[in-house]
C-alpha cells in the first residue's frame, strides 16, 4: 500500500520524468487501438474507442498506474484483415505496442503471427472467433472476451427449452459469422433440433431480400441471427418489412446489442439472444463503472462492446502494474495465469490458451426503466461458460 | 540503331538510363540513411505501390486504354504465391508462377478484349476483375474467404532467409531494384521498334493496319505486359506481408492504381510511379488526421487533373527544361 506522501513523491518524480523527454517515453503506457472507425463494423470500432478513452482519462485521473501516465492511438482498419495489420504494425512501431479494441476476428487472426515480430501484444475484446485461442493462438495474444464456443455452452441448455424443432442460420461470411454457424449447429444437434437452412453474407451486404426469402421459403420455425454492426441492422430493417420476425422466432449473438436495440426500437422486442455484458449486472464493480461512466457520456449506459473493452483496459493495466514494465515481453509474462479485478469480478487469464475464464448471460430484449434493452434471464457462471481449452493450442511453457 | 523509331539525340539516348542509376543508387543508399523502421515499411509499400502503378500507366500509355481491373493481376500474384504454396509447391517455383500465371492469363484475356475500345473495354476489365474478386471470397475452402490468408513461406527461398523479404531495410532495397529495373525495362521497350508500333497503332489502328501491320497481338502483349508489371507488384507485397485478402483483387484497388498513374502523369514511363508515391504519402498523412482521407485524394486528383494535366511527373520535366535549357524526357 501506498502511503500519500510516496504517492505525492511518485508523482513528482514523474512529473521531472516527463520533462526528461526521452526517459519519460519509455514510461508511458502507450495503447494502440487499430479498430474500425469507418465502414460496416463503424459502430462497434466507435463503442471500443469510447470505452478505451475511457479507461486512459480514468488512469490518469488517479495519476497513472504505478506512477506511469496512459496514451492511446487509434487507427482505422474499416476491419479489413490485411487493412488491420498494417495499421497495427504502424501503431507497434510507433511505440503503442499494447494493443487492443479491433473488431473482426479476421483481424485479430491476421495480426497474431505478426506479434513477435513487432515486438507488440494483442487482447481481443471483440474478437469471437474459436481460433483466437484455438489452433492460431500465439505467445503474444490474449482474449478477454467470450468467444463463440463459450456461447455454444449459453445456447445448448437454452436451446433444450425452445419448441421450434427446425431452424435456420443467417450470418457473417467472415471467421467469426462461421464459427457462430458450427457453434449453433452444435447446439443443435445436442438438442436433436435440424437446421434447415444455412445463409453466410458477404461482410458488409446492403441487400439482405434474398435471404430473407428463402429463410421464409425453408420452413424454419426459428433463427440464428450472428450479425453485427450495420449488417445487423440492414437485415433487421429489412427482415421487419418482409415481417420474417412475425413468422419465425429469433435469436442471435451480436444481434440484439444495446446499440441495435436503440436503432430498431419495438421491431427487438422479444428477440432473444446471448448478452456478453449488460450494464445492469448486479456487482459493485459494475455499478460504480456505470455511475461513473454515466459522468464522463452522460445519458448513457456502457453498452456490451464498451463493457467489455473496459475490462480489456482493466486487465492491461493490471498486468503493466504487475509487470511494472511497459516492455510487451514482460507484460504478456505478467498476463498469463493471473488472476485480474474486473467489473465481472475476479477472472482468470489462462495460461494453456489465454483465454479470460469469465461468464456468459442469455436474454432477450424487454423494457426497463421505460427504455428497450437487452435483458438478462439466464447467467451461466464463469466455469461452465468458458469451456476448457482446445488443445490444438500449443503455447511454449 | 536502323530500325523506324524516331531516332532522337544521342544525349536523351543515354540521359534517361544514366538518370534512372543515379536515383537507383540514390534509392539503395536509403535504407542506410533512414533510421526509422517506420518510415521505411511506409518507404517499401509506397514503392509496391508505384509497381502496381506503372503497370497501369504503361498500358495507358501504350495502348490509350484505361483499366479499372488491374488489381486483379496484382491480387491473383499475391493468391498464386499463397496457395501454390499450401498446394506443396517449393516456393521458389511458386513464386516464379505468380508472375508467369497472371502474365498468360492476360495474354489470352488480351487477345479477346483489346479488340473492344473505349468505356466498353474499361467495363469489360473491371468485370473480369470483379469475378475473380467474389471467387476468392465466396470460395471460402480455397482461400478462407473475407479473412484472408497467411503465406507459409518456407525459412529459405532462392537461398535467402526469408526475413530479407520482410524486414522493412532490406525488402526496400529488393522493391527499389525491382521498380528501377521495371521502368528501365518499359522504357527500353517503349522505345524498341515494337513500342513505336503500338504507339503508332494507339494513334490510328486502322492506318496501322492498312500498312499491313496486325494490330491484335500487339496490343494484347501490351496488356500482358502491363499485367506482368502489376502482377510483379502483387509478389512483392505477399512477400513482404505473408498475408492475403480478398481487397488485393478489389475494384476499389484499381481505382487507386488509375488514380496514382494520374497524379504522376501517366505520359511518361515513371510517372506513374511517382504519382504511387505520392498517392501512398497523401493517403498515410491524410489518414492520421482524419477518417475522410479520400476526401483528400479526390481533392488532390481534381487539382492535378485541372491544373497539371501532364501530372506531377510532366510539371517536374517542364521544370527541368526550363532550369536545363535542355528538352529532358
Amino acid at each position: 500500500m501506498q502511503t500519500l506522501w510516496t504517492r505525492r513523491a511518485t508523482l513528482a518524480a514523474a512529473a521531472v520524468l516527463a520533462t526528461a523527454g526521452s526517459v519519460a517515453a519509455q514510461e508511458v503506457i502507450r495503447i494502440g487501438v487499430p479498430t474500425a472507425l469507418t465502414g460496416t463494423y463503424a459502430d462497434l470500432g466507435d463503442q471500443a474507442r469510447r470505452a478505451v478513452v475511457f479507461a486512459v482519462e480514468e488512469a490518469n485521473a488517479k495519476g497513472g498506474v504505478a506512477g506511469r501516465k496512459v496514451e492511446a492511438r487509434f487507427l482505422d482498419t474499416e476491419a479489413k484483415p490485411d487493412l488491420a495489420r498494417r495499421q497495427a504494425e504502424k501503431l507497434a512501431l510507433e511505440g503503442f505496442k499494447l494493443l487492443t479494441g479491433t473488431v473482426a476476428s479476421g483481424e485479430g487472426l491476421a495480426m497474431g503471427p505478426m506479434l513477435q515480430r513487432w515486438d507488440a501484444i494483442y487482447v481481443s475484446t471483440i474478437n469471437k472467433a474459436n481460433q483466437i485461442t484455438g489452433a492460431a493462438c500465439q505467445p503474444r495474444m490474449f482474449r478477454v472476451n467470450r468467444l463463440d464456443a463459450s456461447d455454444g455452452a449459453v445456447v445448448t441448455p437454452w436451446l433444450a427449452q425452445r419448441k421450434e424443432a427446425k431452424w435456420a442460420i443467417m450470418a457473417a461470411d467472415i471467421a467469426w459469422g462461421r464459427d457462430s454457424g458450427a457453434s449453433f449447429i452444435k447446439s443443435a444437434q445436442a438438442n436433436k433440433r435440424t437446421i434447415v437452412s444455412e445463409n453466410y453474407s458477404p461482410f458488409g451486404t446492403n441487400d439482405f431480400a434474398p435471404y430473407i426469402q428463402k429463410i421464409k421459403d425453408s420452413g424454419a420455425q426459428g433463427l440464428w441471427v450472428a450479425l453485427a454492426g450495420r449488417d445487423a441492422i440492414n437485415f433487421a430493417t429489412q427482415a421487419r418489412q418482409f415481417g420474417l420476425f412475425d413468422a419465425v422466432f429469433t435469436a442471435g449473438v451480436s444481434f440484439v446489442t444495446d446499440n441495435t436495440v436503440k436503432t430498431l426500437g419495438e421491431a427487438s422486442k422479444g428477440i432473444w439472444g446471448i448478452i456478453n455484458y449488460s450494464s445492469t449486472l448486479d456487482t459493485p464493480e459494475n455499478k460504480k463503472f456505470v455511475a461513473d461512466w454515466a459522468k464522463k457520456y452522460p445519458g448513457t449506459e456502457p453498452t456490451n462492446f464498451e463493457g467489455e473493452t473496459y475490462i480489456g483496459m482493466q486487465v492491461i493495466l493490471q498486468a503493466v502494474a504487475k509487470a511494472n514494465s511497459v516492455k510487451p515481453a514482460d507484460v504478456a509474462k505478467a498476463l498469463a495465469g493471473t488472476t485480474f479485478d474486473t467489473i465481472l469480478g475476479k477472472q482468470l487469464m489462462r495460461k494453456e490458451d489465454h483465454q479470460l475464464v469469465g461468464p456468459n448471460f442469455f436474454g432477450n430484449v424487454g423494457e426497463k426503466d421505460g427504455k428497450l434493452k437487452p435483458i438478462i434471464t439466464m447467467s451461466v457462471p464463469a466455469e461452465t461458460a468458458t469451456p476448457a481449452p482446445d488443445p490444438a493450442c500449443k503455447l511454449p511453457g | 540503331m536502323t530500325d523506324i523509331a524516331a531516332a532522337p539525340s544521342r544525349s536523351r539516348n543515354v540521359g534517361f538510363p544514366a538518370v534512372l542509376a543515379v536515383l537507383g543508387a540514390a534509392g539503395c543508399a536509403l535504407p542506410f540513411l533512414v533510421q526509422s523502421p517506420l518510415l521505411l515499411t511506409l518507404m517499401t509499400q509506397a514503392t509496391i505501390n508505384a509497381v502496381l502503378a506503372t503497370g497501369v500507366g504503361f498500358l495507358l500509355r501504350q495502348n490509350g486504354t484505361v483499366s479499372f481491373g488491374h488489381a486483379a493481376f496484382f491480387g491473383l500474384a499475391a493468391y498464386a504465391t499463397a496457395l501454390l504454396i499450401k498446394f506443396g509447391l517449393p516456393a521458389e517455383l511458386a513464386i516464379v508462377l505468380a508472375v508467369v500465371l497472371p502474365t498468360l492469363l492476360a495474354l489470352l484475356l488480351g487477345v479477346v478484349i483489346v479488340r473492344i475500345t473505349g468505356v466498353a473495354f474499361s467495363m469489360l476489365t473491371l468485370a473480369v476483375a470483379q469475378a475473380f474478386h467474389e471467387l476468392f471470397l465466396k470460395w471460402r475452402e480455397l482461400a478462407n474467404g473475407d479473412d484472408g490468408m497467411a503465406i507459409a513461406f518456407p525459412a529459405k527461398v532462392f537461398g535467402l532467409d526469408i526475413a530479407i523479404f520482410q524486414q522493412p531495410a532490406s525488402m526496400f532495397l529488393v522493391c527499389w531494384l525491382a521498380l528501377v529495373g521495371v521502368i528501365l525495362g518499359l522504357w527500353l521497350l517503349a522505345r524498341s521498334r515494337f513500342g513505336t508500333l503500338t504507339l503508332a497503332i494507339r494513334e490510328n489502328e486502322e492506318r496501322a493496319r492498312y500498312i499491313g501491320y496486325r494490330t491484335v497481338l500487339p496490343r494484347a502483349i501490351i496488356y500482358a505486359i502491363s499485367a506482368a508489371v502489376c502482377a510483379l507488384g502483387g509478389l512483392l507485397f505477399a512477400l513482404y506481408n505473408g498475408f492475403v485478402s480478398p481487397g488485393t483483387l478489389h475494384w476499389s484497388l484499381s481505382g487507386e492504381a488509375l488514380i496514382m498513374a494520374i497524379i504522376g502523369g501517366p505520359r511518361l514511363i515513371w510517372g506513374p510511379a511517382l504519382g504511387g508515391v505520392i498517392f501512398f504519402f497523401i493517403k498515410n498523412a491524410a489518414g492520421d488526421f482524419t477518417d475522410h482521407w479520400p476526401a483528400v485524394i479526390g481533392i488532390t486528383l481534381i487539382l492535378v487533373t485541372v491544373l497539371l494535366p501532364r501530372g506531377v511527373g510532366g510539371l517536374l520535366v517542364w521544370l527541368g527544361r526550363r532550369a536545363g535549357g535542355g528538352r529532358g524526357e
